[in-house]
């Protein structure tokens, strides 16, 4: 079976700084993958990674048995893979449904002007995500954290991914929020998406997920179930700090 | 598109009231509104640009310039007809839009507008000394072909251009493209990140402008009969399309139509009472009083206007 996602030896040097130290890893097609690790470990650099955002200094990302190390962030997501921000980023002066129709719209400029909008997508999505009739004409000031991290996720779906990675999805919000998202999380996992998430609330994070890579300076420390990684010494002494 | 009855029914008054005009007022206000109408066409190219993509052009002289020297020389030098001048001067104009845009590719802000402002500043120092056989040098050019002769003609040519690039212009950003680049103002990186390719975008509007920039500086020309460098690259004339464009409502098109409208008028009406330079201390004052009651422009101001009188009539 092809993996959904294949990291090999990838560095990624910032100066003299090593944000990522060769690092690899294989996500199957369906499987959710928690990344764990403290602060400045290089999480969001394996995003942006990944993304295209920012571009590895040796190694290949693959994307279902593609090499998109050279592509661009907009082919990247074309590809099949999106990502969400620790900050969300809304369109601060657009309504919920044109936040989505942005991520809707096709990279052609004559389709964009040739085809209207597809409305009915565009209230399909947001509602799935939770929003309610009522917020679709709202704007990002008037949504609430939680809701602003729905509109980045219903954003994310709206590019038609296979493979999704969330960073720090739960920051910021409540814990009804948090159990809202989650359980939006789980409905995407049996309808058959792929997850890689990045979270430090690792109770939230464990039901979410069937394997955890832990990292530090970029480096990987462990990869393995939830427990084993949380029971790992080194992940223990650099992270949770009780070993 | 999100289009409504009375969006073709406020457009249709609007020609109406336009093609009317000459009947109504003196030759002396037309030719006033003839400036309008050019300038609602220089600010609704800077809206396409700037008011939707962030990227605030300080250079937009300079592409108007190129429209604008692009069809004298060609008419005037080489004996173009203007019909083939014209496209011409727009397809040069909109290859200048491609060099404002390299550096749009690397730097945003600030940093952005002084470096178009540097195009302009640029475009100025050349036509003064490279062939000022073909440019005219410091002097510039007259006896240049004209497309009309007499206050109403040049009203009528102004009008129709300035209508047609109005109506286009809105309908284009009604699509969801005028709903991307406004993203790309809002947002950039989130643009890259819903899958779009935001240079494609942006060479898109650059393009698009400097069409607009160039169509709008071409007609300019062949009504004045001359082109002067002072006058076209100067910064007076700069701050006035600027100003028309968020007195009246960035990112609207209607917006800078309404502004470029509001501010010549202004200019005009207080040129009895102040006939030199210090009137341009008051229209600066009364722009920035305006634009800071309302940000949003003029058109904010209406669209409010009306929506309270909606709802009073339906109460």
């Amino acid at each position: 079976m092809t993996n959904a996602l294949e990291i090999k030896n990838l560095v990624k040097r910032f100066g003299g700084l090593t944000a990522t130290d060769d690092l690899s890893f294989d996500i199957e097609q369906g499987e959710s993958i928690g990344l764990i690790g403290p602060n400045g470990a290089g999480k969001t650099t394996v995003f942006s990674l990944v993304m295209g955002e920012h571009r590895q200094t040796s190694g290949t990302i693959t994307l279902y048995g593609e090499e998109i190390s050279k592509l661009g962030t907009s082919s990247r997501i074309r590809h099949g893979v999106s990502r969400t921000y620790q900050v969300p980023r809304p369109f601060a002066e657009m309504s919920v449904v044109e936040n989505i129709r942005v991520g809707l719209m096709p990279d052609s400029i004559w389709q964009m002007i040739a085809q209207g909008p597809n409305r009915e997508r565009e209230i399909e999505l947001a509602l799935s995500v939770g929003f309610d009739e009522a917020d679709l004409q709202r704007t990002p000031a008037e949504l609430s954290m939680g809701d602003l991290r729905k509109l980045e996720m219903a954003r994310t779906m709206a590019t038609g991914p296979k493979l999704m990675l969330l960073d720090e999805v739960f920051a910021g919000l409540t814990v009804a929020e948090i159990a809202q998202i989650a359980e939006l999380i789980q409905q995407m996992r049996k309808d058959g998406m792929t997850f890689l998430i990045v979270s430090h609330d690792l109770k939230a994070l464990e039901p979410l997920i069937d394997r955890t890579i832990a990292i530090n300076y970029g480096r990987m420390i462990a990869d393995g179930s939830f427990e084993d990684v949380i029971a790992n010494e080194a992940v223990r002494s650099s992270y949770l700090g009780t070993a | 598109m999100g289009l409504r009855w009375y969006h073709f029914a406020l457009w249709a008054a609007f020609i109406a009231f336009m093609a009317l005009l000459p009947e109504l007022v003196s030759k002396g206000t037309l030719r006033t509104i003839i400036f309008a109408n050019f300038l609602a066409v220089f600010a609704i190219s800077w809206d396409v640009l700037s008011g939707r993509t962030g990227y605030i052009s300080f250079g937009h002289p300079f592409l108007i310039g190129i429209g604008a020297y692009t069809s004298a020389i060609l008419t005037k030098r080489y004996g173009f007809e203007i019909e083939v001048a014209i496209p011409i001067a727009v397809l040069m104009t909109m290859l200048g839009g491609l060099i404002v845009l390299l550096p749009a590719l690397r730097i945003k802000g600030s940093y952005f507008a002084l470096v178009t402002l540097a195009f302009m500043e640029l475009m100025y120092q050349l036509v003064q000394v490279i062939r000022p056989d073909l440019t005219g040098g410091t002097r510039g050019m007259s006896g240049i072909p004209t497309l009309t002769r007499g206050a109403l003609n040049g009203y009528y040519l102004s009008v129709t251009l300035m209508l047609c690039v109005a109506i286009s212009m809105w309908l284009l950003m009604k699509t969801r493209v005028g709903t991307a680049l406004s993203a790309i103002g809002m947002n950039e990186e989130s643009v890259r990140g819903s899958g779009l390719s935001v240079t494609k975008l942006k060479m898109f509007a650059f393009l698009t402008a400097a069409a607009v920039a160039g169509l709008g500086g071409a007609f300019y020309v062949h009504y004045l009969g001359s082109v002067a460098p002072r006058a076209l690259f100067d910064i007076n004339f700069l701050f006035t399309i600027i100003v028309a464009a968020l007195i009246g409502g960035s990112s609207t098109i209607i917006g800078p139509v309404i502004g470029a409208f509001f501010l010549t008028f202004l200019l005009e009406g207080l040129r009895p009472y102040l006939p030199g330079a210090e009137r341009y201390f008051i229209y600066g004052g009364i722009a920035l009083l305006l634009y800071m009651y309302q940000p949003k422009g003029l058109i904010e101001i209406f669209t409010q206007g009306w929506t309270r009188l909606r709802s009073r009539w339906t109460t």
